[in-house]
């Protein structure tokens, strides 16, 4: 099932769309490495998680708490969405005026279910890094769903870790090299308090 | 490679018109064009030619030589068999030509395939060569053409240096079929069934769809010219001499050239039953309600403006509903086509509700659109269907429930080692 299509090579793969990884707001936040797979100017960027997977997409559901427009001459969007285990910044700017129309509409709180591009970004040299998420959808969604997306980010979770413990893939161990005073197991607990924050 | 054939060819052609030139000197600029600057051997050959006829102010002597090159026999080239024909080569070799097809462009006096016991190459002969022009299914004796590659495809060049003989052979020619998993590009011939038939993405195609045998899938494309016609959905053929393309590491079948006899019996076509669960990430443009063309046995999608791509405009389409979007779960994205009552049964709207929208709200169609990406994107659902190509045609779907024990199973999970 989980061929590393990348393996084969970009020029000879067909087109392959980049999955969207399942990863809980606590674990997005702790991200600092970011790198292009390819020379090309149309490599993708990939943002590498603390527990050894390279993401250039993810989905997320979670609370739209907050959203404000800012920008002049450029006007953007940007929000505040909430999951169990912390908050995600999203933002929709004109290069994306699907996804920052419906962001415009749709009235806080809500459920929401957001598909975008993670990116790393500094207010300043000095200033450590920030992960933004660039969106390219953002749907109401209801409560169910947000609990799916729950059990479906903490299963990603929870396989990842394991595959950290064992692993020798190269995202496995650029994060351990990127990451060296973040133990995934951590991840772990987290997973256990989403989990634990459904009500049966 | 050795120019110096090469070279003196073109120095007797030079002869005959008196000139006299050095085949060295020759030799030295066939040499610089293909080893230092990529020339391929047939250009490097006609553009050291035009060079030289400029020099020497001989008119046409670009055009001129073909049929008049009766020297190059001499040079004993060894026959080839057309499957051991390499790229970069000179050869010459037997064969039947098994398909013309029109020129693709002025430049170019005759297109097609040629082939022998031991396979079929493409091949192309010049304006400028002034070769004579072959007849379908004769056999010919083709001398000093190269062979060269494009886009990984080895094609044979007739050029002005080649000569053409028409060759007595009555040997009937029986080409082998292969799986459709082992085609490459070039030629191929298969045995397969048409397992679907696509919408007309442009004005000059015929038809277009999904060829299958027991091995696989690949996509084939007929183009529009007089004599061609569609194949039938469901029937079985055998496909001789096709042209195999490759286009983003995906082949296809090209199959104006090809010999194609339908047969009785079936083939049961690989490409099986799949189930995918994910999040609908994606709702594509073109989903949602759409005017399909009435024409019977058409049925494509027609434009904004009611224009048929075969039909042109057809102000009585008929309405359906489909939805193309991507399909993640996390790993992989599958790309995914609802077809109508799976789309009624997810979104909760009917075709009729649909219609009622599209002919009656001020944004009309878009807005089926819209409110049925609203209804499905970010959800969560498992479709059942066909994959064919890299796409489920989902003829099942239904919405993931949550699961308690699942739930409790990654509960004992995340809580059990810590």
């Amino acid at each position: 099932m989980s061929t590393p299509a990348r393996e084969m090579g970009r020029k000879d793969a067909s087109f392959e769309r980049e999955p969207a990884r399942r990863v809980f707001a606590s674990e997005l936040r702790e991200c600092r490495y970011q790198f292009k797979d390819g020379e090309d100017e149309k490599s993708p960027t990939f943002v590498l998680l603390p527990t050894g997977e390279r993401c250039n997409r993810i989905f997320i559901v979670g609370t739209l708490t907050e959203k404000q427009r800012q920008g002049e001459q450029n006007i953007f969007y940007r929000g505040r969405v909430v999951d169990p285990t912390g908050t995600f910044f999203i933002m929709a700017g004109s290069y994306q005026p699907e996804a920052m129309q419906q962001l415009a509409k749709i009235e806080t709180p809500a459920f929401v279910a957001v598909i975008g591009k993670p990116t790393l970004y500094r207010k300043d040299e000095a200033s450590t890094p920030m992960v933004s998420v660039r969106v390219e959808s953002i749907n109401i969604v209801d409560k169910d769903t947000r609990d799916l997306w729950v059990l479906d980010t903490a299963e990603r979770t929870l396989d990842r870790i394991e595959a950290f413990a064992t692993g020798t893939g190269p995202d496995v161990l650029k994060a351990k090299e990127q990451y060296p005073t973040i133990d995934p197991v951590t991840f772990r607990k987290i997973a256990y308090e989403a989990l634990a924050q459904i009500k049966i | 490679m050795d120019f110096s054939e090469a070279a003196d060819r073109i120095s007797r052609k030079f002869q005959k018109s008196g000139q006299t030139i050095d085949p060295k000197k020759i030799e030295g600029k066939l040499r610089r064009l293909i080893e230092e600057f990529s020339v391929q051997p047939s250009e490097a050959e006609r553009s050291v030619i035009n060079e030289l006829a400029k020099e020497f102010n001989i008119p046409s002597m670009g055009t001129g030589g073909g049929s008049g090159s009766g020297g190059t026999g001499s040079s004993g080239t060894e026959n080839k068999k057309i499957a051991d024909a390499a790229p970069g080569e000179w050869v010459t070799i037997e064969g039947k030509i098994v398909a013309l097809a029109a020129p693709a462009s002025p430049a170019i006096a005759q297109g097609g395939i040629i082939a022998d016991e031991s396979g079929a190459i493409r091949f192309v002969a010049w304006a400028k060569a002034n070769a004579p022009a072959m007849a379908l299914g004769a056999w010919y004796r083709i001398e000093s053409a190269v062979v060269d590659e494009f886009k990984g495809i080895a094609s044979l060049k007739i050029h002005s240096g080649s000569t053409i003989k028409e060759i007595e052979e009555d040997r009937t020619l029986m080409p082998t079929t292969v799986p459709i998993s082992e085609l490459h590009p070039g030629i191929g011939s298969i045995r397969a069934k048409v397992v679907q038939e696509w919408d007309a993405s442009h004005e000059r195609m015929l038809q277009s769809g999904l060829l299958g045998d027991e091995t696989g899938t690949i996509k084939f494309v007929i183009w529009k010219e007089p004599g061609k016609e569609s194949l039938t959905p469901g029937s079985v053929y055998n496909i001789f001499y096709s042209q195999v393309d490759e286009y983003n590491g995906r082949l296809s079948l090209n199959l104006n050239t090809a010999m194609i006899m339908q047969e009785e019996g079936d083939i049961v076509v690989s490409g099986g039953e799949a189930t995918v669960s994910g999040a609908i990430v994606h709702v594509a443009p073109g989903s949602g309600i759409i005017k399909r063309c009435p024409v019977e046995g058409c049925n494509r999608a027609l434009s904004r403006q009611n224009y048929c791509p075969v039909h042109e405009i057809q102000p009585k389409f008929t309405y359906d509903l489909r939805i193309k979007g991507w399909l993640d779960d996390g790993e992989k994205t599958h790309s995914i086509l609802l077809q109508r009552d799976v789309v009624e049964s997810l979104t909760g709207i009917s075709l009729d509700a649909a219609k009622e929208i599209a002919e009656n709200n001020p944004l009309g169609m878009d807005e089926v659109f819209l409110q049925m990406r609203d209804k499905v994107l970010g959800r969560y659902i498992t479709c059942h269907g066909r994959e064919i190509e890299n796409r489920v045609l989902v003829n099942k779907c239904e919405r993931v429930a949550f699961e308690s024990g699942k739930h409790t199973a990654l509960l004992n999970r995340a809580g059990g080692a810590s």
